[in-house]
């Protein structure tokens, strides 16, 4: 299972990267986006997948998925969730002062 | 000792507070005694019972960097040249230069100069010798852009650093080198081991660096290109940095290793060779200049070209006539240079086709040009310093002998005729420029100002130079038990004893000096018939062209090379780094032996699984394909909500809630950014492009893959993880171990996540809001 | 004792907060924020006299023993860092009144510095990989804030060229921590170190080690992957630039300093001699671009870049002078980066323009800057006495010793051309005849402007001059990096 999902999150890694490699705003967006799955996708997996319980304490219960992985994913999460916030409004204010979302009309010249 | 050195140093700091002053006084008259008094302190050790001193000071003794000094007969001798020649110029200088100047600045670069100068013919330390070697450049930098409003002395400047600097950082790596070779940073230590520097693999390198360093800064061909353009520079700078002192810190240095690599072939060779081609060429060209400074700049070339040359014959003759040469060459080169300041001071000129016939106005300084010039030429009197060391480079040229090989013996051949010829330029242009100037015809239309001698006190530095001409000449052998012969056994390592005198008979040399005198005068009375030469050779080729295009191309290239990547394109640039780290980390991973597909501890697949993997990854590749706001929500939402599902089923069911709730405020997000930014259109990208990118994302998707198979097949240890379940409870108090990691285990982690979120609701904030406050405005 | 270590990261934090509360009373923001850079100056010098005496200090946060909870360490590396950063901080501080915009200054410029100086220093001081990962976003979210700060056209263009450059390596950098967690188990430096030695970097680990080396070369600037940054470090303020090109790239370069003396080390014959190769393409390509352009403040920035490939060439040398030439030019090129960038600031404010090619003849007007420029380009170009030099004395024996000729030659001519990309600024910037439409009554501005720069120039000079004051620090630290024994024992077995 654990190959399945690696190849898996490396369609994902593949497609982010696609899109990263567009012109239009919105579409490298949706690249951060699926780039940050496919890192959580593979921090899990890489802390072996299916081999017990959820990590939560319960009586008589000795066999647990470990647990580290899922707080680092989790910490990584928050912060992405931060971070593409910030890019959306990012993006957005670039739009209206650039008159463009085009990052092809955005190289700027040796002038400035 | 280190207050001989340091002393004009120390004024440097005070002389532009004195130049405040400068209404009332001259700031030269101020700063005079200085070098007068570390003249005369050197002058206390001349003598023949001269013992060789060393004062040592810590600076950086970990890395054993230390001031320390050692003063030798080599040193002594340029000690002086630095201290005396210095005073002379200074001297001069208060009459060439106006009080109007900017003479705080010209006066505390000429003394960071003397400093660094003295400090690197004193210097023991090859990393001191380097600081000051690097300041002596530096010093030269500012001197020659002195009137840096005038574009051509500002192009002197630059070049005279580029060329000077980058022979610096050679010899820096000859020096480290040598220290890596000996284990020691002083000199003297170096040349008793010079054994093992000769025997090092190492040597050819070494070689090639330390040469660089010296022919640069001593102006050798092909890099004497800067000599002439550093004329820009005020004339008494001209006199003491470019022709007395700074452009015989090369020379210096190969004198002092010539102690060890004096056996090298190798060294004699290339030494001698680029010595003499540098006389030739020198001489050559400077009867082609017409500025009075450019024709000495040759000269200088040439004299220094025949200086090193010697140096590189390497037996006893030689080294005391290199040695005398650079007492010889100093006086009567001062002298001229000085005189050629003067000339420009009076007559507001210093193109030798509008001088002439200055002898009636200037008599004085025509006097004085009159033994510089026949002095420089080799012309054979008994009063004229230049003859005898002359005579004496001839004779050294015709002894060449122990080395071995066919080549050394060609070049042994060839030598002795490629110093007669560029002795007899030398007599051409030391005739031509005492003629031109003085004698001929008086063009008075041409002149700005009209001429008149200079006043006394601007005579007296030549005067007093011309008589240490007129003085070597009379009584040759008057320096050589107190100065010449401990300098040459400093440079030569072994006793040598020299009487010079100015009759030997009827020998070689004789002839050799003959031969200039007789062909040098048909060449001067026939100047204008074969002056034409030049047109052909060297024609509008030069060395300066190869430089002027270096350093347009080194900016006009730099240009084009980096505007080829750097040209603001997002997705230029993620291709180079993706394809790099593609490319690298692949290899690594390769020829590492990193690769493992030994699939083994894998969780059986399941059918639900398996479809939701499909689903998702269906999703994924369709984000390329979407044209429509709402279905690229939907597929991005897929994605996103299919890896809650997949963590509910592995186990992560605090993972799938916060997935769950950051995916829905994420997609509200982007529905209200797809309200604001305009609609998805269709993908715009040439066949290459496209091309390219599904490379790239392929290729990079398959590192991926790779790496986390590999990664995951090689679990070389167990995890931590066990210590969490452990103790969650027992020590962290909870049940749920992904929350006691979070707040406890890795509470810090969490700390700054929140601080993170801060950062990114503040900056969002003021994305926001700045724009607003700017409207209000 | 132990909560010594953490100190340094709480105190900028608190003033972050601090100053996010009182934005609008600005000079209330001013006195605070000088305030708590002094004592940071303070307590960041006390810390590093405290360790070089004592020796590292660990703080095990929580109370959890290493490799579980998150180790928090002062070594002899990180304290210097810190304390060279609470330094740039602190001219920083008295820099940027006079640089930036009141407008600037209310919205959150101290916060978002302090929040990044908290940051760089948590980065410098931890001893776990993923709390490593998580300092690094604190440091560029809080660049982010900075470089957006007075949001022009251009600047937020190249801001968004920025943040995307940094997602995609922070992503990498998590993907990459998952990847070695598989293969090792553990997230602690020194427990990966230990172990990974035990495994004697066998398989993946190398493959994994050059991965992980990219990460931290997106963020450090190296070729080829430093395209990010030479135009969106031009485009904010230069109190912002200088703080990004003293302290941010050298995060990045820290990082594969400490990750590959201390972890990755057994095929150094991969590892390394990649990096000497990316060495010295970092160096020529870098200086290159110094070269390329006439704009001013482009040229200083990439005079970042090579300073980043020299460090590196120690780094990939991976011998006793290497990585001592490595530590100590980190060290200098930390101070004298700062103080160029202050310099340009001042030089445009004096001049109008960042446009070399309309500059000209201001020395007559503005000789102090003029000179500190002078000074500081030959800093930069590493020549005696001054701080570049002793740096570069150390790598270029230590490349001359494992005759990598090409490599020294590679930077004996950048040496050269950096000193011509900053000579030429002198050359036609303050030389040559004065430009007709100076702007007037700024020189209260420059003065202002340029004595934080002159401080910053004067540290500088004397880490050159002064070396035997400096140099037994830095072969403490480089010892420390070549014998990996100290760290791993003071982090798992006190």
């Amino acid at each position: 299972m654990e190959i399945l999902m690696a190849i898996l999150a490396s369609i994902l890694f593949a497609t982010a990267i696609y899109n990263l490699l567009q012109k239009q705003f919105l579409r490298i967006i949706i690249g951060t986006v699926l780039l940050s799955h496919a890192a959580h996708l593979f921090l899990l997996t890489m802390g072996k997948l299916k081999r017990g319980n959820p990590p939560v304490l319960v009586e008589g219960v000795t066999n647990y998925t470990d647990p580290l992985p899922q707080a680092l994913i989790l910490t990584s999460i928050v912060i992405s969730f931060g971070v593409t916030s910030f890019l959306l409004v990012l993006a957005y204010r670039t739009y209206t002062l650039n008159k463009s979302d085009n990052m092809d009309e955005l190289r700027g010249s040796s002038d400035e | 000792m280190i207050y001989a050195v340091f002393a004009p140093l120390l004024f440097a700091i005070v002389i532009p507070f004195l130049s405040r002053m400068k209404h009332k006084i001259h700031t030269g008259w101020l700063i005079l005694p200085i070098p007068l008094f570390v003249f005369i302190y050197f002058v206390s050790f001349v003598g023949s019972d001269f013992e060789s001193q060393v004062s040592s000071y810590n600076w950086i003794p970990s890395l054993d960097i230390s001031l320390s000094f050692h003063l030798d007969g080599l040193s002594l001798l340029f000690a002086l040249l630095i201290s005396g020649i210095g005073s002379l110029v200074v001297l001069y200088s208060i009459y060439y230069l106006d009080k109007k100047e900017r003479l705080g600045h010209f006066y505390t670069y000429l003394y960071i100069f003397m400093t660094a100068m003295l400090g690197v013919v004193l210097s023991d330390n090859v990393f001191a010798l380097y600081a000051f070697w690097e300041f002596t450049s530096l010093s030269s930098f500012l001197l020659i852009g002195y009137w840096h409003f005038k574009e051509r002395s500002r192009y002197g400047a630059i070049k005279s650093l580029l060329i000077t600097v980058s022979g610096g950082f050679s010899l820096l790596a000859g020096l480290i080198s040598l220290t890596i070779i000996t284990g020691t940073t002083s000199i003297r230590e170096m040349v008793n081991q010079a054994d093992v520097i000769l025997e090092s693999s190492f040597l050819p390198l070494v070689l090639a660096f330390l040469l660089l360093g010296a022919f640069t800064k001593s102006a050798q061909f092909p890099f004497h290109i800067w000599l002439p353009d550093a004329m820009e520079a005020p004339t008494p700078v001209s006199a003491y940095l470019h022709s007395a002192t700074m452009v015989k810190a090369g020379i210096y240095l190969m004198a002092r290793f010539s102690a060890i690599f004096g056996g090298e072939p190798s060294f004699f060779m290339l030494l001698s060779l680029f010595g003499i081609v540098t006389l030739v060429c020198g001489s050559y060209m400077a009867v082609r200049q017409t500025d009075l400074k450019a024709i000495l700049a040759y000269s200088t070339i040439s004299q220094l070209g025949m200086i090193m040359a010697m140096l590189g014959f390497g037996t006893d003759i030689a080294i005391f006539a290199a040695v005398f040469h650079i007492l010889n060459h100093a006086t009567f080169k001062g002298s001229l240079f000085m005189i050629a300041g003067i000339v420009d001071h009076e007559t507001g000129t210093r193109d030798i086709r509008k001088l002439g016939g200055l002898m009636t106005f200037m008599p004085m300084s025509a006097t004085l040009a009159l033994f510089g010039t026949f002095s420089m030429a080799g012309v054979p009197l008994p009063f004229l310093n230049g003859f005898y060391s002359k005579e004496m480079f001839f004779d050294a040229s015709l002894q060449l002998s122990g080395y071995a090989g066919t080549f050394v013996e060609i070049v042994a051949i060839v030598l002795p005729y490629l110093a007669v010829i560029g002795s007899i330029f030398t007599f051409v242009y030391s005739m031509y420029l005492f003629f031109g100037t003085f004698r001929g015809k008086y063009k008075e239309e041409q002149l700005p100002v009209k001429p008149h001698e200079a006043p006394f006190m601007m005579l007296l530095s030549p005067i007093i130079l011309v008589t240490g001409v007129i003085v070597i000449g009379l009584f040759p052998s008057l320096f050589n038990n107190g100065l010449l012969t401990h300098a040459a056994d400093a440079v030569f390592g072994d006793e040598v004893t020299k009487e010079i005198s100015f009759w030997h008979g009827f020998i070689p040399p004789l002839y050799m000096s003959l031969t200039v005198v007789v062909l040098g005068t048909i060449l001067v009375l026939t100047k204008t018939k074969w002056e034409k030469v030049y047109n052909i050779l060297p024609g509008n080729f030069s060395f300066n062209q190869i430089y002027d295009w270096g350093v347009n191309q080194l900016e006009a290239a730099s240009n084009r090379i980096t505007f080829t990547y750097m040209n603001g394109s997002l997705r230029l640039y993620m291709v180079l780094l993706l394809a790099s780290v593609t490319a690298i980390t692949g290899t690594a991973l390769f020829i590492s032996d990193g690769i493992n597909f030994e699939v083994t501890d894998v969780a059986p697949v399941t059918v639900h699984e398996v479809l939701i993997a499909i689903v998702m990854a269906i999703a994924a590749i369709a984000t390329i394909f979407v044209t429509n706001r709402l279905a690229a929500i939907l597929v991005v939402g897929v994605v996103g909500y299919g890896l809650a599902i997949l963590f509910v089923l592995y186990s992560a069911p605090d993972l799938a809630l916060t997935q769950l709730i950051v995916e829905t405020v994420t997609v509200a997000l982007f529905l209200l950014c797809f309200y604001h930014l305009p609609n998805l259109t269709k993908r715009t990208e040439s066949i290459a492009q496209r091309g390219v990118n599904i490379v790239i994302s392929i290729g990079f998707g398959a590192l991926m893959l790779v790496m986390s198979i590999s990664a995951y097949n090689s679990q070389f240890f167990e995890t931590i993880s066990d210590y969490f379940t452990e103790n969650s409870y027992k020590l962290g108090g909870g049940d749920n171990i992904v929350n006691v990691i979070l707040v406890d285990f890795r509470g810090l982690d969490t700390l700054f996540e929140v601080s993170v979120l801060f950062g990114a609701g503040l900056a969002i904030y003021t994305l926001i809001r700045f724009r607003k406050n700017k409207g209000a405005k | 004792m132990s909560n010594l270590a953490v100190l340094p990261i709480v105190i900028p934090l608190i003033a972050s907060v601090i100053s996010a509360f009182i934005p609008k009373k600005l000079g209330l923001s001013r006195v605070i924020a000088k305030l708590f850079a002094i004592i940071f100056l303070v307590y960041a010098g006390y810390l590093a006299w405290v360790v070089f005496t004592d020796g590292i200090i660990v703080m095990q946060s929580s109370g959890w023993a290493a490799p579980f909870g998150i180790s928090i360490v002062a070594d002899y590396l990180s304290v210097t860092l810190v304390l060279i950063t609470s330094i740039v901080t602190t001219a920083a501080v008295f820099y940027a009144p006079s640089s930036l915009s009141q407008l600037q200054e209310t919205y959150y410029f101290y916060t978002f510095m302090f929040l990044m100086i908290s940051g760089v220093v948590g980065a410098f001081l931890t001893g776990d990989l993923f709390n490593l990962f998580v300092f690094f976003e604190v440091l560029l979210m809080a660049s982010y804030g900075l470089i957006v700060l007075g949001g022009g056209k251009v600047q937020l263009r190249e801001s968004l060229k920025y943040v995307l450059f940094n997602v995609f390596s922070s992503m990498l950098f998590v993907t990459t921590i998952g990847f070695i967690y598989a293969s090792v188990g553990t997230v602690n430096m020194a427990h990966l170190a230990e172990r990974i030695q035990e495994a004697e970097q066998a398989g993946v680990l190398t493959g994994l080690a050059v991965l992980l080396f990219f990460v931290f070369a997106i963020k450090a600037a190296i070729f080829p992957l430093y395209y990010w940054l030479p135009n969106s470090y031009i485009v904010p303020n230069p109190v912002v630039s200088a703080l990004f090109g003293a302290l941010l790239t050298k995060v990045g370069i820290y990082s594969i300093l400490r990750m590959y003396t201390l972890v990755f080390n057994n095929d150094v014959g991969i590892t390394h001699e990649i990096f000497i190769w990316l060495a010295m393409f970092t160096m020529l390509f870098g200086v290159i671009g110094a070269l390329s352009t006439q704009n001013v403040k482009l040229i200083v920035t990439y005079n970042i870049i090579p300073a980043i490939g020299f460090i590196l060439m120690g780094i990939g040398l991976y011998s006793t002078s290497g990585i001592e030439g490595s530590v100590y030019y980190l060290i200098h090129d930390m101070v004298i980066k700062a103080a160029l960038f202050f310099l340009v600031g001042a030089l445009v404010v004096a001049a109008g323009t960042d446009d070399l090619r309309k500059m000209g003849g201001l020395i007559t007007r503005y000789p102090v800057l003029g000179w500190l420029f002078f000074v500081g380009s030959l800093v930069l170009a590493g020549v005696p006495p001054f701080s570049g030099f002793i740096g570069k004395l150390l790598l270029l024996r230590g490349s001359l010793e494992q005759e990598e000729i090409l490599l020294t030659i590679a930077a004996l001519i950048t040496s050269l051309l950096i000193l011509y990309s900053m000579i030429r600024i002198f050359v036609r910037g303050f030389w040559g005849d004065t430009v007709e439409e100076l702007p007037e009554g700024q020189n209260k501005k420059v003065r202002n402007l340029t004595i934080p720069a002159a401080i910053l120039l004067a540290i500088s000079i004397f880490l050159g001059i002064g070396a035997e004051f400096i140099y037994p620090h830095v072969e403490t630290i480089a010892n420390m990096l070549l014998d990996r024994a100290e760290y791993i024992n003071a982090v798992l077995r006190e």
